[in-house]
C-alpha cells in the first residue's frame, strides 16, 4: 500500500519535469508563448514573468514552480484568467462523460462477454466478437463524427456539441437537455470501451470455465447461475479489473480528441485549444491535473484488484 | 539456431497454424492490400499529393462521383488521391514507430529482466513511470512545440520519434516478464555453465525464445500507432504538408455538415487498415501461442 | 435395496469439435453395488474421466451423452431434469478430482467452499454449517481445523488440499463417490495416506466408490471388481482377484506388466505406440495396433464382450487361445 503511494511520487515528478522542460524548450516559457501569440497582453506577460521566476537559474525555477503547483497556484493563462479556477469546472465536465461511459461499458460489457464465452462458436458469439474487434479498430472521435453526421445533421435528433443547450433545447427541459447532449459522446465512449471489455471478459471466462474447480462446483450441485457468476466470474475478474483501470486512464488521456469532436467543454478540449495557442501555463496545468487523475484511477484499480484476488497481498 | 529441414521447427508449425486461422488470413490480406497501395498507389492516383487542381477545374466541394470517387474537399483537394497518398505515410508512421518501440522495449525490458539489483530496479521504475504518462497529451504538447521550433515543420520522422518516446513502455513490460520466465529455464543455466557471457546469453538465447509474444505486440502496436497518429493529425498537431488520413479528417471537420465525404472515407481507410493489423495480430497470437483445446 | 446402486449400460459420450467427433466414451458399462468399490482402469485418454462426468451429467460442451442408460438407485439418471440432477450432485453422488490445486477455487477460503455445499443440500444455518465443516476437516485428518478453515487453497500443501477436496465431496454423506485419479498428483508417501483415508471413510459412511486410475497397484489395494477400459471401450471386466491372477485381455496383461514389483527381475515392459485418435479410431478391435498377439481378424471385426465365467467378461477375439501372464501378488 505504502509502496504504491510512494510510487506515485516519481511518476508525478517525471511528468512535472517533462512538462517543465518542454515549456522551457525555447529558453523560457515566455519566449514560447510569444512565438504563438500575436498580440500579447503586457500585463499578463509581466504576471507570468513573476510566476515563472525568470530571474533565477533553471533548477531554482523548477522548484519554485513545483512549490506553486503543490499549493494550487497554477499561474495565469494568456487570456489573463487564473488557470486553477477554470480547471475545476472543466475537470467535472470531463469526469461526467468518462465515468458515465465507464459504468455503462462495464455494466453492458460484462454480461455480453460472459454470454459470448458460454456460447462459444455460436452465431451470436461470432457476431459479438466481430462487432467488438471493429470497436477498437476505429478512432473514437471518428465514430463520433459519423454519429454526428447521421444523428445531428441528417436526422436532427440529437445535439452535436456542447454539454448544455445553447443551440439545442430538448422540449424545454434542462435536465432532459443535458441528457440529450450526453447521448452521443457517451455512446461513442461506451462502444469503444465495450469493445475492449467484451473481448477481455470473453477470453478470461473461456480460460476459467475450462478449469477443474468449475467442474467441481457443478459436481457439487450448484446452479448454473451461481457457478457462472459467483465462481467463474469471480476468478476471471481480476486481470479484467487491471485492464479496465488502465483503459480508463488511457481514455482520460485521450480526452482531447473525443471532446474536440463534440466541443465538449472539458479538460481535453481546453487542452487542445491551449496547446494550439501555446498557452503554456494552461497546458502545464491541465497536464498535471490529468496526470493526477490517472494516478488516482490506477490506485483505485490496484486496491480493487488486491481485494478481489487473495493471492495478491497489499504490501 | 539452424532450422530443421523438415519444417518441424516452431516457425513452420506456427505458419501452418496461421494459415488455418480465418481472421488471421483476412487480416493479413488487408495488410498486404494496404502495403500494395502504399507502394504502387501514388503512381496511380489521379492527382499529385496536396494538389488543388480540381479547384481550377471548378470541382471544389463536389460529392463523390465517377471522376472523384471519394469527393472533393472545399479547398479543391481530391479525397481519393489523398487517401491513397496518405496510405504510405500512415503505414510508415505505424511501422516505424512500432519497430522503434520494439527495439527500445527489448533493450530495456531484457536488461531489466535479466540483471538483478539496482539496474533492474531503475529500469523497471523508468518503465512504470513512462507507462503511466498521459501519452496523448504529452505527444500533442511535444508535437506543437517542436513544430514551432523546428524550421521545416514537424515531418513524419519527428512524429515517429515522439510517438516512440512515449510508447515503448508497454513492450518493455512484456519483454521483462518474458525474460524473467525464460531466465529460469535450464538451457540458460547450461549456457552459463559453458562460459557464455551475459550479453551473449541475453541476445543469442533468451531473446529468440521470447520472440512470439513480441511479434504479436509489435503487430498490434502498428495498429495503435496509426490510431494515435490519426488523432494527433486530426487535432491539427501533425504535419500540415504531408498527406495523412488524420490530416484529411482535420480538414473535413469544419465541413461535416455539408461535405460528409471528407470525413467518411479517410476514416474508413483508417478503420479497415487498423482492423487488418488487429486481425493479423490476433491470428499471430493464436498461431504462436496455441491454447490447448479439448 | 435389491439390485445395484449404479448401473451404467452401453454409455456413449461424444465431443463434437471443430476437428471432428471425438468418441471419448464408446460403449462403456459399469455396475456398482452397495458399499462396493469398483475400479475403472486405463491410460489417460481411455474415457475414464468422461465416464465420471457423464454419470453426473456435467460433461462440458461440446460433449454430449448420445446413447446408453445410467441407473442410480433404480432410477434412470438420463431422464431426470436438471433440477433433480442438482439435488443428486454433491449430496448423493460426489466427485474427487485429480489435481486439488485446480479443483479447489483459488479465491475462496476453505470454509466458504465447504459451507456453500453444506448449506445448499442440508437445512442448517451458517453457524452449524461451519461447525460441520470443522469436524469434517478433522475427520479427514487435518489438524487445527479451525485455523485451516480460514485458509486459502494456495496456503495448503498438496496432501492437505486433497483432503479438503475429500471433505468437500463427503460433506453430505453421499452414497456414491467417484474418485478420479485422486492420488496421481500427490507425493508417493502422501498417496498411501490418502488411500488409507478413503478406505476408512468408505467403511464408515458405507459408501460405494468408483476408483478411476491407471495404477494397477491402487486397484489391487482398494477394489473388489474392476473394469479395464481403452479408447472409450471396455476391454475386460472381472473381480479384481481374477483380473490379476488370470487376465484374459492382452491390454490387461500389458498394464499388469507395466507395474514394477520388488520380486520381479525382468525389465519393465512398455506398451508400444500411443493411444489412438479418438476421432478416427482403428478399425476392428481398438487395441489391435498395439497388441502383440494381434491377428488378421482383430483389424476387421470389433470384438463383442463375452463371458469367460461367472462375472468375468472380456472383449477379445483370441481370449480362448491366449495363455496370458498374471501376477501372484
Amino acid at each position: 500500500m505504502i509502496r504504491r503511494l510512494l510510487f506515485m511520487i516519481p511518476v508525478f515528478l517525471g511528468v512535472a519535469i517533462l512538462t517543465f522542460l518542454i515549456g522551457n524548450a525555447a529558453g523560457n516559457p515566455i519566449n514560447l508563448i510569444r512565438l504563438g501569440l500575436r498580440n500579447p497582453n503586457p500585463a499578463v506577460l509581466d504576471a507570468l514573468r513573476r510566476y515563472y521566476h525568470l530571474d533565477v537559474p533553471v533548477y531554482e525555477r523548477f522548484v519554485f514552480w513545483l512549490w506553486d503547483l503543490m499549493h494550487g497556484n497554477l499561474g495565469v493563462s494568456i487570456s489573463g484568467r487564473p488557470v486553477a479556477s477554470q480547471i475545476w469546472s472543466w475537470a467535472w465536465t470531463t469526469m461526467e462523460l468518462q465515468i458515465i461511459s465507464l459504468f455503462l461499458a462495464i455494466g453492458i460489457g460484462i454480461p455480453i462477454g460472459i454470454y459470448s464465452a458460454k456460447n462459444q462458436y455460436s452465431k451470436a458469439d461470432y457476431v459479438i466478437t466481430s462487432i467488438a474487434v471493429f470497436g477498437f479498430s476505429m478512432p473514437t472521435f471518428w465514430l463520433g463524427i459519423i454519429l454526428i453526421i447521421i444523428f445531428s445533421y441528417d436526422l436532427g435528433w440529437l445535439p452535436s456539441s456542447g454539454a448544455t443547450g445553447i443551440s439545442f433545447v430538448w422540449w424545454g427541459n434542462p435536465a432532459l437537455d443535458q441528457i440529450a447532449h450526453l447521448i452521443l459522446p457517451v455512446a461513442v465512449l461506451t462502444y469503444v470501451g465495450l469493445a475492449t471489455i467484451v473481448r477481455l471478459v470473453r477470453a478470461n471466462m473461456l480460460d476459467v470455465l475450462r478449469q477443474d474447480y468449475i467442474l467441481a462446483a457443478r459436481a457439487s450441485g450448484l446452479s448454473d447461475r451461481r457457478v457462472t457468476y459467483r465462481y467463474a466470474l469471480r476468478n476471471a475478474i481480476s486481470p479484467i479489473v487491471t485492464i479496465i483501470g488502465l483503459g480508463f486512464g488511457a481514455s482520460l488521456a485521450g480526452a482531447p480528441a473525443t471532446e474536440t469532436t463534440f466541443s465538449w467543454p472539458g479538460l481535453g478540449y481546453a487542452f487542445t485549444q491551449a496547446a494550439s495557442n501555446l498557452d503554456i501555463p494552461l497546458v502545464q496545468g491541465i497536464t498535471i491535473v490529468i496526470t493526477i487523475m490517472v494516478l488516482v484511477a490506477n490506485l483505485v484499480t490496484d486496491i480493487v484488484y488486491a481485494t478481489l484476488d487473495p493471492r495478491v497481498r497489499i504490501d | 539456431m539452424r532450422s530443421n529441414r523438415r519444417g518441424a521447427n516452431q516457425w513452420a508449425v506456427a505458419w501452418r497454424r496461421f494459415r488455418r486461422n480465418k481472421s488471421g488470413i483476412i487480416g493479413g490480406a488487408i495488410v498486404l492490400f494496404f502495403i500494395t497501395i502504399a507502394i504502387v498507389g501514388p503512381y496511380l492516383a489521379p492527382y499529385p499529393p496536396r494538389s488543388y487542381a480540381p479547384l481550377y477545374q471548378g470541382d471544389a466541394g463536389q460529392p463523390p462521383s465517377l471522376k472523384h470517387p471519394f469527393g472533393v474537399e472545399e479547398s479543391g483537394i481530391d479525397v481519393f488521391s489523398e487517401v491513397i497518398d496518405g496510405t504510405r505515410n500512415d503505414l510508415y508512421v505505424g511501422l516505424a514507430a512500432s519497430l522503434l518501440t520494439t527495439l527500445i522495449g527489448i533493450a530495456i525490458g531484457a536488461f531489466a529482466g535479466y540483471f538483478e539489483g539496482i539496474v533492474s530496479e531503475v529500469l523497471l521504475g523508468l518503465t512504470q513511470i513512462f507507462f503511466v504518462f498521459p501519452a496523448l497529451l504529452l505527444i500533442l504538447l511535444f508535437a506543437r512545440v517542436f513544430s514551432i521550433l523546428v524550421f521545416k515543420g514537424l515531418g513524419l520522422t519527428l512524429i515517429v520519434l515522439i510517438l516512440s518516446f512515449f510508447g515503448w513502455s508497454g513492450i518493455s513490460f512484456i519483454v521483462r516478464g518474458e525474460t524473467l520466465r525464460v531466465k529460469q529455464m535450464e538451457f540458460v543455466q547450461a549456457a552459463r555453465s559453458l562460459g557464455a557471457g551475459s550479453i551473449r546469453i541475453l541476445f543469442r538465447h533468451i531473446v529468440p525464445n521470447i520472440l512470439s509474444p513480441i511479434i504479436v505486440i509489435a503487430t498490434l502496436g502498428i495498429a495503435g500507432f496509426i490510431l494515435t497518429e490519426v488523432a494527433v493529425s486530426f487535432l491539427g498537431f501533425g504535419d500540415a504538408n504531408t498527406p495523412t488520413w488524420g490530416l484529411l479528417l482535420n480538414e473535413g471537420f469544419p465541413y461535416i455538415r455539408t461535405e460528409w465525404w471528407v470525413s467518411l472515407f479517410p476514416g474508413l481507410a483508417v478503420v479497415v487498415c487498423v482492423l487488418g493489423f488487429n486481425l493479423m495480430g490476433d491470428g499471430l497470437s493464436d498461431a504462436l501461442n496455441p491454447r490447448l483445446r479439448e | 435395496m435389491i439390485g445395484k446402486l449404479l448401473e451404467v449400460s452401453n454409455l456413449r459420450t461424444y465431443f463434437y469439435t471443430e476437428a471432428g467427433v471425438v468418441k471419448a466414451v464408446d460403449g462403456i458399462s459399469i455396475d456398482v453395488g452397495k458399499s462396493e468399490t469398483v475400479g475403472l482402469v486405463g491410460e489417460s485418454g481411455s474415457g475414464k474421466s468422461v465416464t465420471a462426468q457423464s454419470i453426473l451429467r456435467i460433461v462440458p460442451p461440446p460433449g454430449r451423452i448420445v446413447e446408453g442408460s445410467i441407473k442410480f438407485q433404480g432410477a434412470d439418471i438420463l431422464q431426470k431434469s436438471e433440477g433433480e440432477m442438482r439435488m443428486l450432485r454433491g449430496s448423493k453422488i460426489s466427485v474427487i478430482f485429480q489435481d486439488p490445486s485446480s479443483s479447489l477455487n483459488p479465491v475462496y477460503t476453505v470454509e466458504k467452499q465447504l459451507t456453500d455445499i453444506i448449506t445448499l443440500h442440508q437445512h442448517v444455518n451458517k453457524r452449524e454449517a461451519i461447525q460441520k465443516a470443522e469436524s469434517l476437516l478433522t475427520r479427514v485428518g487435518i489438524s487445527e481445523s479451525k485455523k485451516r478453515l480460514r485458509a486459502y487453497p494456495h496456503e495448503l500443501s498438496g496432501g492437505m488440499k486433497q483432503r479438503v477436496a475429500i471433505a468437500r465431496a463427503l460433506s453430505c454423506e453421499p452414497s456414491l463417490l467417484l474418485a478420479d485419479e485422486p492420488t496421481t498428483s500427490l507425493d508417493v508417501t502422501i498417496q498411501a495416506q490418502v488411500l488409507e483415508l478413503l478406505k476408512e471413510l468408505q467403511a464408515e459412511y458405507e459408501m460405494s466408490m468408483v476408483m478411476i486410475t491407471h495404477d494397477m497397484g491402487i486397484v489391487a489395494d482398494l477394489t473388489r471388481r474392476v473394469t479395464v477400459a481403452y479408447a472409450g471401450k471396455v476391454m475386460e471386466v472381472a473381480d479384481t482377484r481374477n483380473v490379476f491372477t488370470d487376465p484374459k485381455h492382452p491390454y490387461t496383461e500389458a498394464l499388469l506388466k507395466a507395474v514394477p514389483s520388488i520380486r520381479r527381475t525382468r525389465a519393465l515392459e512398455v506398451i508400444p505406440g500411443n493411444i489412438p485418435n479418438l476421432i478416427e479410431p482403428p478399425s476392428g478391435c481398438v487395441f489391435h495396433p498395439r497388441c502383440k498377439y494381434a491377428k488378421e481378424i482383430c483389424s476387421r471385426e470389433v470384438p463383442a464382450l463375452e463371458e469367460v465365467n461367472g462375472g468375468h467378461y472380456v472383449a477379445c477375439h483370441l481370449w480362448r487361445e491366449l495363455r496370458l501372464e498374471g501376477r501372484a501378488n
